[in-house]
Order: structure tokens, then sequence, then C-alpha cells
């Protein structure tokens, strides 16, 4: 092609080059939104200003360019090598800074709770010159101090992973290990029993604990609700020997821990103990 | 334009060998050197999360890293070859041979393109199998030392795992255009590397300029946001499932949407390609 | 095909290029309003100087470059059209080949890119590969080629598909004087099969031993164009070679001569050029260019 300004045919085809990628991205978006939507969808915001100070430029562009799961687990790997050095600011923090980059994998949220509300008063308590030294009262309120911090941080990830049995259960348990609070506890064990997908053993606990609490007649009914649902061993599927080792393996131990027997035993045992009548009792 | 009819066709045929040739140029260079490291640093590095004891997460690890190093390697070797093959050609002037014979510029570019996404599409081949390998075997071993955590079977979705492979492969297609449209008028292979380094990064952050279009008070400015918004592909919408395994799995007509969304850009960026090189004295 | 002059291989009209230096249009007039024609089937010189404009002129008529002005057309077909190569091979001046492929691989490829097919693709390759003299080194790497090898391969590539013009950019700058006798002996072989080629070169002792005729380019300006015994021959003079004469018998000669109104201008010995003398000298290598 002939020019009479050669010298301008660079300006040219950026202009021109320029001119169509709009367009194009123009035309497209229409196309793009819906996916985009879709994508956007599946990643939470990122707490980034309470980011920016502990991260360099770097790793923010990173993260923001879409390394975000690979960041999060490179400081994971830092929280669990502070972790085995004691450090409690440094651990603390960085675990929140974990889940402010990707709240998504559950794993982060158990275990950073679990860092905090079991080994860090530990840490706490030997810095201080070990359980002798420490008078109980004192023990006790790190204890709780350390257990708030966890449970508040297991409530943020409700956020992210609303109704998840597994956080529910999380804060039972540390209620009921750290701070022996059986009735609180009960309740946070009943919630994650209501979720979808949850374990069965969240049901059976509630019950154990309705007992321990002395509230013998919800712990029976609840108990005689659950004991239908769980999944028992039955003739027909012993003798199904169309599944596979690992399937029928996996089966078995669904059926092991859902603990059909000693549920039915601990619903008799109430029976015992409420002095229900024969003809009332619970037939299997 | 002569009113005389041009003799000379454009051809499929001539574009996929001189694709076939810039295939061959890059295997017979140090690609497969370069993807047996990769290899053996994957391998490595699964095993590696064994030391940490992160029961069923370690899958979660092993997939972020492997997936992790697909994109970044990835994205260099994409760079990083379609400069070395274009540059390669203009320096020791096989290029003056190649379009001194009966052949269109446009065989010519999009033979170049071809030819390397053929080899990034061995990469992704490659890494996605390595991958998959490595999770399968690993959760296999986990399966039967932590059996809570597979109550409801295996974590990974392995034909997500594979379609993943294929998004990326894709977007590697995106940036090897983009690479291509700035070799095609730069004059040398650092400052086409550098400046497809940045745009592979603009890209990734466009996402962002639209988020900010709405907040921008000064009329001018929210036009240049938008403007910018509108230049440069999103790559986001590659990482249609970073998480392997969290989450449901992934949906083919939102994927298929995707790969409509990739094939455009290629076809758009590659012909802007094309016209700019058709103008380049070499 | 056309109806444009049929014994014209090239037709240069007015051809002006600028190369623009940068964007405030300082520019570089390498070609400035040239006209010249090619003949079919001769060996046709373009000399000149470094930057007088020929690989410019060569660009141009392969396509490569687009004119600034004026028209350039090859077996009368516009050069910026895909079809005007169908009939040219070209071998750039200090080629670098795909040093990946082995030398039949190399030609097979372009070969190809030429649409070459089938069952006349192989007998071609080999054919074109024996004929510039490298069947034993056409498994082999072209990485490992020495520079006289790579330009007969570059030949070979040039001439795979058979065309009618053949364009040569300094093929023996590099090469040593036996190489380049044997690059000579070629062109003046693809000569005698009727092909056109042309030739540039800076070595004008060589290309007036094979041009049928030459043009010299300085600056971007044609300052000659000719016949190679017309515009080297002296014709008012002439050159006697005898056996050696004793003083005397040269004095009779001069007498002779000056009787007849002759005057004798030198007597020098005639002395071999050094190149012929190398020539002689030195082996050539034999067939399969194990250099």
């Amino acid at each position: 092609m002939k020019s009479k300004f050669p010298e301008l045919r660079a300006v040219r085809v950026g202009v021109v080059v320029i001119a169509i990628l709009v367009a194009t991205g123009w035309a497209i978006r229409s196309f793009e939104e819906p996916t985009w939507r879709v994508v956007r969808a599946q990643q939470p915001a990122m707490k980034l200003d309470s980011l920016q100070g502990a991260l360099g430029q770097g790793v923010t562009v990173g993260l923001l360019g879409g390394f975000r799961a690979i960041v999060a687990d490179f400081f994971w790997i830092k929280t669990n090598s502070l972790w085995e050095e004691s450090d409690l600011p440094a651990t603390q923090t960085l675990i929140k800074i974990v889940t402010a980059i990707d709240p998504r994998p559950l794993y982060f949220w158990l275990n950073g709770s679990r860092m905090i509300a079991y080994d860090m008063p530990h840490w706490r308590i030997i810095a201080k010159g070990g359980y002798d030294a420490v008078p109980p009262a004192e023990q006790k309120r790190i204890d709780s101090e350390q257990s708030t911090v966890a449970i508040n941080y297991l409530r943020e990830g409700f956020a992210y992973h609303p109704k998840s049995p597994a956080i529910y259960l999380e804060i039972a348990n540390v209620y009921l290990n750290r701070l022996k609070d059986v009735a609180v506890a009960a309740e946070f064990y009943h919630e994650a029993a209501l979720q979808p997908d949850a374990p069965y053993y969240a049901a059976r606990i509630y019950g154990e604990l309705l007992r321990r609490l002395g509230r013998k007649a919800e712990a029976y009914a609840w108990l005689k609700q659950l004991y239908p649902t769980l999944p028992r061993l039955v003739a027909s599927d012993a003798a199904n020997g169309e599944k596979s080792a690992t399937q029928r393996q996996r089966e078995e131990f669904i059926i092991e821990t859902a603990m059909a027997p000693e549920v039915l035993m601990r619903i008799h045992e109430l029976e015992k103990e409420l002095k229900i009548a024969e003809q009332q009792k619970f037939r299997d | 334009m002569s009113p005389m009819a041009n003799t000379v066709p454009f051809s499929l045929n001539r574009l996929v060998i001189v694709a076939g040739n810039t295939f061959l140029e890059a295997v017979r260079q140090k690609l497969f050197n370069f993807l047996l490291l990769l290899a053996i640093a994957l391998v490595a590095s699964a095993q590696f999360f064994r030391e940490f004891n992160f029961g069923s997460s370690e899958l979660k690890f092993i997939s972020d890293f492997g997936f992790g190093a697909m994109v970044f390697f990835g994205s260099t070797l994409t760079i990083a070859a379609t400069a070395q093959l274009f540059f390669s050609e203009i320096e020791n002037r096989t290029a003056l041979t190649i379009l001194a014979k009966p052949i269109w510029r446009t065989e010519f570019i999009f033979g170049k393109f071809l030819g390397v996404f053929a080899v990034v599409g061995v990469f992704c081949a490659l890494m996605t199998l390595l991958l998959a390998g490595l999770l399968y075997h690993r959760e296999s071993g986990l399966m039967t030392m932590h059996p809570e955590a597979f109550e409801h079977g295996r974590i990974i979705h392995y034909a997500d795992l594979v379609v993943m492979g294929m998004l990326q492969w894709l977007k590697f297609g995106v940036l090897a255009a983009i690479t291509l449209l700035i070799a095609s008028f730069s004059n040398t292979n650092l400052y086409t590397v550098v400046m497809s380094f940045f745009m592979l990064v603009i890209c990734h952050l466009q996402y962002l300029a639209r988020d900010a279009y709405a907040q921008v008070a000064s009329v001018p400015l929210r036009l240049l946001v938008q403007v910018l918004g509108y230049v440069f592909p999103n790559f986001q919408v590659f990482n249609l499932a970073d998480q392997i395994g969290v989450g449901s799995g992934l949906d083919a007509s939102v994927a298929l949407h995707v790969v409509v969304y990739a094939l455009i850009y290629i076809g758009v960026i590659g012909g802007l390609a094309v016209y700019s090189f058709s103008s380049r004295e070499i | 095909m056309t109806n444009a002059v049929p014994s014209a291989a090239i037709e240069i009209r007015d051809l002006t290029k600028d190369f623009s230096l940068n964007l405030r249009g300082i520019k570089l007039r390498a070609v400035e309003n040239l006209t010249l024609t090619v003949p079919e089937g001769q060996v046709f010189g373009l000399l000149g100087p470094n930057g007088s404009g020929k690989s410019t002129t060569i660009k141009i008529i392969l396509g490569l470059l687009d004119p600034t002005a004026g028209e350039c057309k090859v077996f009368g077909v516009p050069s910026r059209r895909v079809d005007s190569r169908l009939n040219v091979g070209y071998l750039p001046e200090a080629p670098y080949f795909y040093r990946y492929l082995s030398g039949m691989e190399l030609v097979k490829f372009y070969a190809r890119i030429c649409g070459v097919t089938g069952k006349r693709l192989d007998a071609r390759v080999a054919e074109v590969i024996d004929w510039v003299g490298l069947s034993g080194a056409a498994k082999r790497r072209v990485g490992t080629y020495s520079k006289g090898m790579l330009q007969r391969i570059g030949l070979a590539q040039a001439l795979v598909h058979d065309p009618r013009l053949i364009i040569l950019d300094e093929p023996t700058a590099g090469v040593d004087p036996v190489g380049a006798a044997e690059i000579s002996e070629l062109i003046l072989k693809l000569k005698t099969q009727g092909k056109t080629v042309l030739i540039t070169s800076h070595l004008l002792a060589q290309i007036e031993d094979i041009c049928d005729r030459v043009a010299i380019l300085d600056r971007g300006r044609l300052i000659l164009e000719g016949n190679v015994t017309e515009l080297v021959g002296q014709r008012d003079r002439q050159a006697l070679i005898v056996d050696p004469l004793p003083l005397e018998q040269l004095e009779e000669l001069k007498e002779w001569l000056a009787t007849r109104g002759h005057t004798l201008n030198a007597v020098e010995q005639p002395r071999a050029r050094l190149d012929q003398l190398f020539l002689s000298k030195v082996s050539r290598s034999p067939k399969g260019g194990k250099e």
C-alpha cells in the first residue's frame, strides 16, 4: 500500500489495532458478562485493605492476577513453620491473613482455629513459667481468651461457608473441650446435625450432651428420631456382590462410624432411666 | 489492484507446513529438558507436602502448586517461545527466504501461531496428565489413611482437571496471539518479551478497571477506564475453577462460552498481527 | 498468463524507495527513480558499493518491501502480488537456515511451501541436492554446515520448485575461492538451462566472467547499464600473445609495425589471475561436500 506519509504508518497501525481491540471488547462484552459473573461468584472478595500492609506489592499483584490459591498456600506453609516455633503473635496474624487471601478452603478455617484455641494457650502458659507456676485461675483465663478468639474467627468463616456443619462442629468442640460449656456446645452440635451432609456423630453427641445436661426426655426423643435415619448393615447389602471392593469398604466405614447399635443401646438405657412403659418402648 | 486474477489462493496446507516447522524447531530446542525439569520439580514438591501432615487437604496443596506451576511456566513458555520463534526468523533471515516464496503473510503468521499453540498444547497436556497422575496416586494413598475424609468418594474431579488444563491452553493461545501482535511491530526480542509479560498482567487485572469504572467521578477519566476495560481481554474468565474439589463441579456450558471467547480473541488478535506484519519492512 | 513484454523477466519502472528514519519525517532514499529491464534467459549482474540500493531493489522485486513510487513487475505480474513469486527462487545474502533441520529436511520444507507434493517431492529434493553437490551431507543438520555448504543448500532451496528466475544476493560473499568458483559454475549451468539469473556482488572480477549484462548502482541511482563485452572491451586496442622474443626480433617487429602506421604500446609478461592459480593448485572437494 502506498502512502504519502510512510513515517505515519506505525501510528496508523497502532490506531487501527487499538480501535479494533476496543470494538471487539465492546462487542464481546455481552457474551462474556454471564460467564464472568459465574466465575466471579466463585471468587469471594478479598479484604485487600487488611492485606496490603502485610504483603508486598508484587504479592498483591499475584493475588489479583489469579494466583490467589497458591499465595494462600504459601502463607499457610509459612504459618506452619511459625507454629513450630510457637511464635504466637506472628502465627495468629498469619492465620487470619491466609483466610483473608483465600477464604474458600474450609481446611484453613478449621486448622487455624485449632492452633488458636488448643495450642496457643499452652504456649502462653509455658511462656509464663509452665503449668506449675501459673495459677489455675490464670490458666482458665488464658484458655477462655484464646477460645473466644478462635470462636470469633470461626464465626467469620460462616460468611464464606454458610451452614457449614464442619464450622458448627468446630465451635461446638471449643465450647465443650476448652470452655467446658456443655449447654452451648450442645446447641452447636444440634445446629451442625441439622445441616445437610452433617456427619452422623454430630447428632449422636448432641443426644449424649442432652443426657449429660439432665435433659433426658429430650435426649430420648432426639435419639429415637435419629436412629431410623442411620445406615445399618442389611442382609441384602452384604449379599450384594456387584459393588467394588473400595465402594464396599467405604460403605462399611460409613455404617461403622454411624454407630447405630450404640445409639440403640443409649435409647434402651434412657428408657430404663426414664422408666418408659414396656409397650411404649422403642422398637427397631 | 491488477485486473488479473490472483493465481495463489490462501492455503491451509502451507499454513500447516509453517506450523509443523515451527513446532519442530521448538521441540528440537530445549523444550523437553524444560518439561522434564518441571515434572521433576512437581513430583518433588508433591513429596514435600507429605512433611506437613495436611491430611486430605494435601491434595489441595498438590493441585494448587501443580496448577500454579502450569499457569506460571506455561505463560513463560508461551511468551518466550513465541518471541524466540518469531525473531529467529527475522534475525536469521529465514523469514526472507520463506516470504520470497509464493506464500501469504497471513499463512506465515498463523502458521507461527499454530506451531506455538501446538507446543504449548503438548506442555499443558503433559502437565495435566502428570498432575492428574500424582493426585490420583496420592488420593488413593490418603483414602486408606483417612477414610473419614472420603465418605463421599474421591475429592478430586478429574474431568474438571482436564477441562481446566484445556482452558489454560486456550488462554495461552490468546497470549501467544498477543505476543505475535507485539512482535509484528517490535524490533527486538527483549522488548517483545517484556511487553508481553506486561500485557499478561494487565489482562489478568482487566476486571479491576471494569470494577472501578462505576466509581470514577470525572468523566474523561471514566471514559479512559472504560476504554481500558474494552482494549484488553479478560484473562480471569479462564480461571473457571482454580479450586479443584472445592465447591461444585464445572458447568459445561460456561466452559464452552470461555472456549468461544478465547477463539474469538485468537482470531481477532491474530488478524491484527497479520495486519501489522503485512506493512512491516523486513 | 500475461500480455506484457514476454521477453522481460523483470521490469522496473521509475522505482523510488524511501525509508523513514523517525516519526519527524527524516527519510533515507535507498533507490531513486530506477528503470531497469532484466531480459529472460540472461545472467544479469547488479553491481554497486555497499549501501547503493542493490538489496533494497531485490527486496522490492520479491515483494518483501513496498515501493514508495514506481512499479516493479516479475514476468508481467506486479511484485506486490503473491503470484509474482511463483517462478522466482531466491538466495539471500549470508543466509542462516533452520539449524535444527537436516539439509534434506530443509529443502523439503521449502519445496512443500512452493507446492511441490507427492512423489515429485522426494525426487525433486534429491535431484536438486545432488545438483548442488550436497548428496553426501543431506542428512546432516544444517547447523554443522560450512559457509560454502550453506550457500549451496541455499541455492538448492531456491531452485527446488524449478523457477524461471533465480535471484542471488551476494552468493559468494564470505565463501573461499574454491566455493565461489563452484557457485559460478552452477550459475553458468543455470544459464545453459535457459534460466534467468539476477546476481548482486561486489566481486567484480567474478561477475565479469559470468554475466551477460550488468547494471551499476550508486546511492540508489543507476549510473551504467549494458552488455559486459561492450562495457569492458577496448575496441581500439588489441593484444597479441606470443612466445618469448629475443630483443633484436622485438625491434624488427616494432619497425614492421611502424612501416604500417601502428605503434607497439606495451610489452609485458602475461600473468595468470591469482584465483585461477589458486584453483589449479587447491584440490576441489569431491561431490558430497565433506568440508
